[in-house]
């Protein structure tokens, strides 16, 4: 399965690293939708028959699925968390939870300081978050691990998106390409760390096209509901129309129109972005990667998978997931270099679930890609 | 027993291609017929397979041994040790869970997490409550009360019904307080605070002026809800039911996270509907026995509707489409309570 290609010149090693490569191919996803399917159901069964206890083994259960169905020349990834650690960090996440919508409705005056509180902590939940995800994942035997320290985390996290809305947005393209670099560049697997070079222009020009995308989607759609005799526009002088049908069916409408585009607009922004950051990150004299995501396919994926979850009542949901991570892992070529042989694994036993459990309830989990 | 699979020494990426020989009681890792690692079964830590997955041995040192074939599944481990990945393959484990998931999820969320909001709220110091309340009530004050310009008389009058009413039905004046607010934001309402202040705005005081047992039947519907604690409740509710949703679906991304959210805030507009009849039928009760009628009840209803439907005639139409998005049960279900 695993052919040995010269390597392609995007992809050219350092100079000063003359090593051939001992593999070069894609990532391969083995998982099956029907397979997950069982596990995904069974577990969400047993978790909520045990009050949610058991949804830390669930947790589990599912990485270890979808990290060991992921492999590299044939080496799978590993989730090494315990349900234990999982468990501790949700129950520690459930109760500030509480404290924090209870202070927020009803102490409004000490919420607002225990609300600031937060802005102050959350840029260490993110760094203990990615720190405990990166330790626990495992690829041929070495650990990966990640850096990141307070300081800039709260740059990036937290001064710069709050600089941004005084700009109108105008700095958030530049923003996001602070973070990604911010992730990419503190992960190392073993004693290697990520080399990462993003470029700014390509945040700002996607950032332009997906606006671009956006607004030709608006007009289309305004332009098939011209077809059924509405004006948006123009609603307030079309008095006849309030009781017909077609008015009826207009929020309905406006949320499919919304739906659509949201999925248009993340495909487009994510399958160039990915690109762009595996084309420009390499562990040296390791590996480097290139990502070849298309938009297009990518939007049709991701529309084809709501309407599975809609119309199937989610149960399309352990589907869509696979064929999701499937996709992914097609257009993702890694080529492996002999530095990768010799490999230590670096990684100390010290971890915070409950960082990650926090950021989960909070939303703002901070995927990897 | 040989088993054929990748050997990785403690902390190094470099793997070697070995058979791996099982005896009753130890394990031995074989390259090139030397023993490279020799094991105790019983100090393996054994954990459940997984579905298309190898079956990898992690020894006590750090290394590991990865069978070539995923399906193989190695002798020495108990059937238990296996049971997690037998239910997630057995077709009735998967059929029962498709049926009852919903049927444990409703349970759940529409009947476990109440009850457990109601037990916990009566739990709650009165000194807390009041604190909540107290600080919940300068923030509204602030943004959307204003100094009530009602006669002396007027409010005073309203007072008075109040003070009966609580000594009838023997509440304690010193939590149910109630003041009269001009509000634009607010229009003709009413409203309760968990420690027990109720507030009448300036339009409903007047809106129902010459009908002294319609306010009321409002006043007592707003009692309602202080006596059963509901803005508390339905905020450990609310909490509660998100936390359910987060812990057993996980992370979900993209629309299964909004369809989940969607789902979550009907859950909690039913809550909100079922603690409004609650308090329209703790109304009900008490205008009964303090000698009203209640058709007293349904007479304020009737003139609020009225006074809302004239500020915006249009969408009150879309509002009876979307019952099942509203905090509120419609007019007309109240009225028809009241009524019969």
């Amino acid at each position: 399965m695993e052919s040995i290609h010269p390597t392609p010149s995007e992809t050219t090693p350092p100079i000063n690293e003359p090593a051939e490569p001992i593999f070069s191919g894609k990532v391969q996803f083995s998982g099956k939708g029907g397979e997950f399917f069982g596990i995904w159901i069974v577990n969400i069964l047993l978790s909520v028959i045990t009050l949610g206890i058991y949804s830390a083994w669930a947790k589990v259960r599912t990485h270890r699925y979808f990290y060991g169905h992921t492999r590299i020349d044939g080496h799978s990834f590993d989730y090494l968390a315990t349900p234990i650690q999982i468990l501790k960090g949700r129950i520690l996440a459930v109760v500030v939870f509480f404290i924090y919508t209870f202070s927020i409705s009803f102490l409004p005056i000490l919420g607002l300081f225990i609300a600031l509180g937060f802005i102050f902590l959350m840029p260490w939940i993110i760094n203990q978050g990615l720190r405990f995800n990166l330790r626990m994942t495992r690829h041929r035997n070495v650990r990966f691990a990640f850096k990141g320290s307070y300081g800039e985390a709260f740059v990036n996290f937290i001064l710069l998106p709050i600089a941004s809305i005084f700009t109108l947005y105008l700095l958030m393209p530049y923003v996001i390409k602070r973070i990604d670099s911010y992730i990419h560049s503190n992960i190392s697997y073993g004693d290697k760390p990520l080399t990462v070079n993003l470029k700014g222009e390509t945040y700002y020009l996607t950032a332009l096209i997906c606006f671009v995308v956006s607004s030709i989607t608006m007009v289309v759609f305004m332009g098939i509901l011209g077809v059924f005799g509405l004006n948006l526009l123009d609603v307030e002088n079309q008095q006849g129309l309030e009781n017909s049908p077609a008015m009826v069916m207009l929020p309905i409408l406006m949320m499919i129109a919304y739906v659509l585009m949201i999925a248009i607009v993340s495909a487009v922004w994510h399958a160039a972005i990915r690109n762009h950051i595996f084309d420009n990150s390499h562990f040296e004299g390791v590996a480097t990667f290139k990502s070849e995501l298309k938009p297009v396919p990518f939007a049709v994926l991701l529309l084809t998978n709501m309407l599975a979850i809609v119309f199937s009542l989610g149960l399309a949901y352990p589907w869509t997931k696979v064929r999701t991570s499937k996709m992914l892992a097609d257009v993702t070529n890694v080529t492996i270099y002999p530095g990768a042989l010799n490999l230590i694994d670096t990684a100390q036993e010290q971890q915070s679930s409950f960082a990650e459990e926090a950021a989960n309830v909070f939303d703002i989990d901070l995927s990897l890609t | 027993m040989h088993v054929k699979g990748h050997f990785f020494p403690i902390a190094s990426s470099n793997y070697q291609v070995c058979v791996a020989t099982i005896s009753d009681t130890h394990i031995e890792v074989i390259n090139d017929e030397h023993v490279i690692a020799r094991h105790a079964i019983s100090s393996l830590k054994l954990s459940s397979g997984m579905a298309g997955l190898a079956d990898e041995l992690n020894f006590e040192d750090g290394s590991r041994f990865i069978p070539q074939d995923v399906s193989y599944r190695w002798p020495f481990k108990e059937n238990n040790h296996h049971i997690m990945e037998r239910l997630e393959k057995s077709k009735w484990a998967i059929l029962a869970a498709v049926i009852f998931t919903p049927l444990f999820m409703w349970l759940v969320l529409y009947k476990a997490v109440p009850a457990i909001a109601v037990y916990s709220v009566d739990t709650l110091p009165r000194n807390v409550v009041e604190q909540m309340g107290e600080q919940s009530f300068t923030l509204i004050k602030k943004i959307a009360l204003d100094p009530s310009e009602l006669p002396a008389e007027q409010q005073a009058k309203v007072q008075a019904h109040f003070t009966s009413m609580l000594n009838a039905l023997s509440l304690d004046k010193s939590v149910y307080r109630l003041s009269f607010y001009k509000s634009d934001s607010f229009g003709a309402n009413a409203f309760a605070l968990p420690h027990g202040r109720i507030v009448v705005t300036d339009d409903l005081a007047n809106l129902l002026a010459d009908r002294p047992n319609a306010l009321k039947a409002v006043l007592l519907h707003e009692m309602g809800h202080v006596v059963h604690q509901h803005s508390v409740r339905i905020t450990a509710q609310s909490a509660a039911s998100t936390i359910v949703l987060a812990v057993v679906f996980g992370d979900l991304e993209g629309v299964a996270e909004v369809a989940l959210g969607t789902g979550a805030s009907f859950a909690q507009q039913g809550f909100s509907r079922d603690m409004e009849r609650e308090a329209d039928s703790f109304a009900l009760t008490q205008l009964e026995s303090l000698g009203y009628s209640s058709n007293d009840f349904a007479d304020a209803i009737e003139a609020l509707q009225e006074s809302h439907t004239s500020e915006n005639e249009h969408l009150e139409k879309v509002n009876d489409l979307l019952e099942y998005l509203s905090s509120h049960p419609s007019a007309q279900e109240r009225i028809d309570n009241a009524r019969k």
